[in-house]
This record gives structure tokens, sequence and C-alpha cells, in this order.
């Protein structure tokens, strides 16, 4: 099972839950109740400070407080340069913010953007801005660079201080309430003293050393930092693993990395078709790390020592996948990593998906079957004919009515309309088969 | 015949409350009957595909041994929603302690989808089973008796459920249909039939979606059937095919986490959808694929990550795309 970062878990929710910054929360929220009133002082915002101060929980907060939904984009990812030109035709022509539910455009790391490879992104959000019927905020760490001119001159700047000592305590003696870790006031401190401000360096650092040994005291602290130093983060564990051209240095980025290998797994998986375009290469990379997967569940289940062959493949076999490495003129792709997005999308889906399991366990329990079952065999048919009585009957809390109605609305909006005879003869074959 | 009629799911409005009533499956009703009148019986295995009735069987049973009320001795578990053996074993326990009436000679035990369970986890079962046999019965379902094991088998008198009849199945819609004064066409509820191929849960649930279209017609039951087949799988596999690997991932993720489906059930439809027609492609290509596609499932099962195999037969669908239909992949 995939942990959900700490930094995830314990980001706040709401605009109150954030500590201190008081004074951006409340330029924000001015911003946000001009967009209300119909008259924005400015269309979008630029939120810029150093990183884990927080910018990134802002929008989300404000977006939740608002009740409205996120449309969140890396800008830097040269990928969504077509996203953010859709998006922007989005913005200009979709209907009131008033509506069920407005949206808010979220644009992170801006100033990632690099301006010799991406030459249109910069036009491309400055035409968004210009057409949006939705609030933008923008996001960066250093707004300052000449190339981002234009965009500072479009939005309004607002400053994201680095989290002060006080407040960053607060958060991490929070954590460790909520975790039932003993933490070492002292220990906390010298979290505080290394982070320099920044939340999720600071959670990080607690999060590896409690779950690495239960408690936090200062001596573990000061151990795990000095050994993060020489210790791979994920993003150079990848670099150095894709730029490898032997086996033994892929060997030593996975052996030396601080991420632990069921959580560097998805890390590849994650940025795999980012690094190689090569189809072949793709595939081969994939293979490897399938097995790769394939040992862990076999060390896992009958003896450790199996898992140096999962370092072998996750390591050297994606490394080596790619074909054309080391030939003369071979030269590894500049790749910005990404961080999965399938622990995000699950920690973000959650409360569907514990709604989901509900509905399904309600159903089960009527017609004595499995929820696996009924997912695949009544579930399919019951949003189809599912009508507020049986919603009554089947003990259904109002959210889980709304839940299955709206299912049912977007299945027939995009259901296909199979053609007849096409799909019997489909079915024909099926029957003859079995 | 009785019928709960509060009931809002027809599946279960229509389930058979007792062994008169259901008609057919004449040879398992004769022997679960005379278990009924000498008020013993041993630890049963219903083996059978899904919707032929061994729940149903099993209710009806309970019900005729100990009446309405049978709930208060009847235990009902999933092998599949409840984590792991130790919860089924507690349960079991403290079911198995609680005090029953002379009258009534032992209790039973509904534990469905046992081929879900791991060899371990039977052979703990087959313990747990010996040790309550004296106030307890157990009746074990599955879908698949090659996964059941044999020590477990030996020790359960087998009952063998089979798809039921085209006869039984129409006319089981027939006489829900015209009970819910639903209009139809004949040839709609055949058509039923033709695609569960005897699951009457299925062929049940189908007609209850026709219906809320209006008249039951074989172009309902289609529509039905197209809505109930997420298009996501047919979307991922074109959008591979063209080469185009980063959107059908996204595709991939949607499945796995907004639908809430497994690595097998993900394969499995993709297995289904290339033996059918929606997917135009060269036959050649198809065989290639399938092989594949086994593969993927192998490794499934072995414990590799669903969404790093399922990554993997993308690629491979992508380059095979590039193959044979001349995409070029970026």
């Amino acid at each position: 099972m995939s942990r959900v970062p700490w930094i995830i878990k314990y980001r706040p929710k709401s605009l109150n839950e954030i500590e201190n910054q008081d004074d951006v929360k409340e330029q924000v929220k001015q911003w946000m109740d001009s967009w209300l009133k119909g008259k924005p002082e400015a269309k979008a915002i630029l939120l810029y400070g150093p990183p884990g101060s927080g910018k990134t929980t802002l929008a989300l907060a404000l977006a939740r407080d608002y009740k409205m939904e996120l449309l969140e984009m890396n800008a830097s990812d040269s990928r969504n340069l077509t996203a953010i030109k859709n998006i922007a035709e989005r913005a200009a022509t979709s209907g009131s913010l008033f509506g069920t539910r407005g949206k808010i455009i979220f644009l992170d790391e801006v100033d990632g953007i690099n301006t010799k490879e991406d030459t249109g992104a910069i036009p491309a959000i400055l035409e968004l801005i210009q057409k949006t019927k939705y609030p933008v905020i923008m996001a960066a760490n250093d707004p300052w660079d000449p190339s981002l001119r234009e965009l500072r001159n479009s939005a309004k700047m607002i400053e994201v201080k680095k989290l002060g000592k006080y407040a960053l305590k607060r958060i991490l003696t929070k954590i460790c309430q909520n975790e039932k870790i003993e933490c070492e006031d002292e220990a906390l401190s010298s979290i505080i003293d290394l982070s320099d401000g920044d939340a999720r360096y600071a959670i990080n650092i607690l999060q590896s050393v409690a779950e690495g040994y239960k408690k936090v005291t200062k001596k573990l602290v000061e151990e795990i930092s000095r050994r993060k130093e020489s210790e791979l983060d994920p993003f150079e564990t990848l670099r150095s693993v894709f730029w490898a051209k032997y086996a033994w240095q892929a060997k030593n980025a996975v052996t030396s990395s601080q991420v632990d290998y069921d959580l560097l797994i998805k890390w590849f998986s994650e940025n795999i078709p980012l690094q190689y375009s090569n189809m072949e290469d793709v595939w081969r990379a994939y293979d490897a790390l399938s097995r790769a997967s394939i040992f862990l569940t076999r060390a896992k289940l009958s003896d450790w020592g199996l898992l140096s062959y999962v370092f072998d493949l996750m390591g050297p076999g994606v490394a080596l996948a790619e074909k054309g490495k080391g030939k003369p003129g071979w030269k590894a792709k500049w790749v910005k990593y990404q961080f999965p997005q399938t622990i995000q999308l699950l920690s973000k889906t959650k409360e569907t998906r514990e709604m989901m399991n509900s509905i399904l366990e309600k159903i089960g329990k009527k017609m004595h079957s499995s929820t696996q079952k009924v997912l695949n065999d009544v579930y399919p048919f019951f949003t189809q004919y599912y009508n507020e009585k049986m919603g009554e009957k089947l003990d259904f809390s109002p959210r889980e009515r709304e839940y299955v109605i709206n299912l049912r609305g977007r299945r027939e909006e995009t259901g296909e309309q199979p053609e007849e005879k096409r799909t019997k003869r489909y079915y024909k074959r099926n029957t003859r088969r079995t | 015949m009785v019928e709960a009629s509060e009931e809002v799911l027809w599946a279960e409005k229509y389930r058979p409350r007792t062994l008169d009533d259901i008609v057919n499956q004449t040879d398992i009703v004769n022997r679960l009957k005379k278990f009924v009148q000498e008020k013993n019986m041993p630890h049963l295995l219903f083996a059978g595909p899904p919707g032929t009735g061994k729940t149903t069987a099993a209710l009806a049973l309970v019900h005729d041994l100990y009446g309405e009320n049978y709930e208060q001795f009847f235990l009902e578990l999933n092998a599949s929603d409840e984590r792991g053996i130790d919860v089924i074993r507690n349960k079991v326990k403290e079911f198995a302690r609680t005090m029953i009436p002379s009258n009534v000679p032992f209790k039973v035990i509904l534990l469905d989808e046992a081929d879900n369970m791991t060899a371990d986890a039977q052979q703990a079962l087959r313990r747990t089973m010996e040790m309550y046999t004296e106030t307890t019965r157990f009746i074990l379902a599955c879908n698949y008796l090659s996964k059941i094991i044999d020590p477990i088998q030996s020790r359960t008198a087998l009952f063998r459920f089979y798809p039921l009849k085209k006869e039984d199945v129409v006319g089981r819609l027939e006489y829900i249909a015209k009970n819910e004064k639903v209009s139809y066409d004949p040839k709609a509820l055949e058509t039923i039939y033709e695609v569960t191929m005897g699951d009457m849960r299925k062929s049940i649930n189908i007609l209850q979606a026709a219906s809320s279209y209006g008249k039951v017609t074989v172009e309902t039951v289609y529509k039905v059937l197209g809505f109930a087949q997420p298009k996501e799988v047919r979307d991922m596999l074109n959008l591979a095919l063209k080469g185009k690997f980063l959107d059908a991932r996204e595709k991939l993720r949607s499945l796995i986490v907004t639908y809430g489906l497994s690595g097998e059930d993900i394969v499995k439809q993709v297995h289904r959808e290339l033996t059918s027609n929606e997917i135009q492609i060269p036959e050649e290509l198809r065989v290639l694929l399938m092989d594949y596609v086994g593969e993927v499932e192998f490794r499934i099962i072995e414990g590799a990550d669903d969404e790093i195999q399922l990554s993997s037969l993308l690629a491979k669908i992508a380059i095979y795309g590039n193959k044979y239909l001349g995409n070029s992949n970026e």
C-alpha cells in the first residue's frame, strides 16, 4: 500500500487552518471577493515566495473555502502548453462564476517555464489572463526573471513569506500529536532550524524520522539530516538512473536513494514516459519495472534477499532500456520529473471512493453479495435504473443519492449509443466462444 | 409465491424464498429438502457460475430449516470483503458461541466467494470448520471448484450449479415484467438471455435497467449494455494504438481511481474489447496483443503493481499500433 506523504495528509484544508500569513490571506480573500462582485481588481494574482511557504496550499484552501473547483496545472511542464491553450479557451467562453460550481485556474511554478524551449507558454498564459472569466492564480519561487516581466505586469503580486519558527512549531507539534509520536522539544527545534522556514522540508524530515524510529529525538534528527545530505532525493535518483551509462551507476543511485523502494517504483512509473520518447524504450523500461515489482512481492512473501533483484531491475533495468544510450552523440534528455500522480489522485479522491464503497456495501447487504460482485455485476445497471425511492430504501445518505443521480446523468451524456448490428455480432461471438 | 413487495431491487424482490419456490434445479432442491426433513446435514460446497442460484439455495434452505426468523441462526460472510482469515475466524467464533434453543439442531454459516481465499487461508478455514462442527454447519460457495483445496472438497457435500436454461430465464423475466407492468418485446427477453448466458441476477438487472427507459425492446437492452461498459477502456486502447501513450495513461488512471477497478478487472475488459469488433485492427495483431494481454494478467496475479503492468501493456500496444497501423510515435 502506498502511504500518503504527510505534506499532503496534513495540508490545511481551509484558509483558517493556515498558520500565520494573515496578511496574505486577507489580500487573497479581498481579491476573490472582488471577483464575486463581478469587478475583479485584477484578473490574476501571482503568489511568490520560497519553497514550502504555502503557495499551493493557499490556492487549494481558497478554492475549498469558496467551494470552487481548482483547475490545477504545472506550468513548467512543456507538455501542458496545449492544455493551457485548451483551458484558456474554456475559461473564456464558459458560464458564470456563480454557476453550480465555479472554477479557479491555478498555474503552479510559472518561473519554471523554459522560455527558450516553450516559446509559446508565456503568451498562452497572457492570453488566458486576458480572456478568462475565472480567477487565475499563479505561483512562483522567483518571479524576478526578466522573461516573466509581462506576467508580473498582468497580475497582482502577493508575497508569501517563509514560515516563522513558532508557526512551524505549532504545525509539527500538531502532527506529532495526531500520529501519536513521541517528540522531544529539542528535536523539533533542530528540525525547525534545519528547515529554515520551509514547511515541506520540515514535515518531510519529521516523517522520515518518525516512520523509521517511531520516536523523534534530537540525535535522530541530526543523523537523518546528515544522511540526507549524502542520500539522493527522488529527483536526483531519477536523474542519476536515467543518465547512467553503466549498470553499476544505476544500481548505486537506487540503493543510495532516500526514497524507499515502494515509493521509488512509483516515481519511475510516473517519469519513464517523460524521459524516454521512443516507445520501444518506454516499453523496455516498463517491462523491467514490472519485473522489479514482481520481485518485490516475492521478497515480501518469501525472502528479503530477493530485494537485490528489485534494485537490479529498477535501476539498471530501467537505465539501460534506452537503446541509443552510449552511442556517439547520445545525450540524456533533461526532464523536469514529477511526483507520482496516482498517490495524489488517490488522496484527492479518497472521499469519493469511500462514498462509492459505502454505496456498494449497502447494495451488497441487500443483495447478499460482496462489494466486488456488486461493482462488476450490479452497479453498472443499478446506476441506470436508480431512482429516489431506492435511495430511501437502501438508506443512502443525501450525498450518496446525489452522487448516483449525477452518475446516471453522466452515463447518459457520454455513454455511447452502440450500433445494434455490430454489438449483436459481438455478443453472438461471445456466446459461441464459451 | 411469496414476494417481499417493499424490495426495490428486482433481483432481490424476485428471489425465491423457499426451496419449493425454486422451480428448476430439481436435483439440488430434492437433496436439500432431505436435509430439512432429517434436520441434519453435512458441510456443503456450492460450486457454479455467478447468478445460478447458490446464494438463493442457501437462503431458501435456512428459511425452510428455521422459518421466517432464520436470521438469528444464520451468518453470512463474504471471503472477499472480510479482510483476511483472522476476521473470518473471529466472526465465526463469536457466532458459534451464541446459545441456541434445543429444538434448533445447528446454526448455518454461508461463506461466499470461498475461492477468493488463498490456499493457506483455506487450510485455516478447514480447521475452524472442524472446531465448531458440533454446533455449526458451513455452506461454502464458489465459482471455481478447482480453486478449493482438496481437504475441504473431501469434507463437504458437493452441489454443482449450472447456468439456467433459456426457457427458465425468459420465463422468469416474463413473469417479472408482467408483475411490474412493464411492456416488452418478447425478442428482447431472448436477447437478455443470449447476453447473460443463464446468469439470473444479471438478467434481472438488465431487465430493470431497460425498463427504466420505457418499453423493453432489443434496442433498449443494447442501450443498457452500452452504458454499462465504461467507454474509457475502449478509448484507452484506441489512444494507445494511435501512439498517444500519455493520454492513454490518463484514461488508465481514471479507471483505477474513479471507477475503482482493479488491475485484473481492467485486463479482462481489455481482453473483451480486443475480441470484439469495436476495436478495428488487423486480425494478426489481435493474436499478438492477446498473447501479451495474457502475460500481463499473469504478472498481475503474480503480484506486479497494477498500474506499472498496465502501463507496459499500453506501451506494447503503442509499438504494435505503429507497426501495423503506421501511426508515428512521438
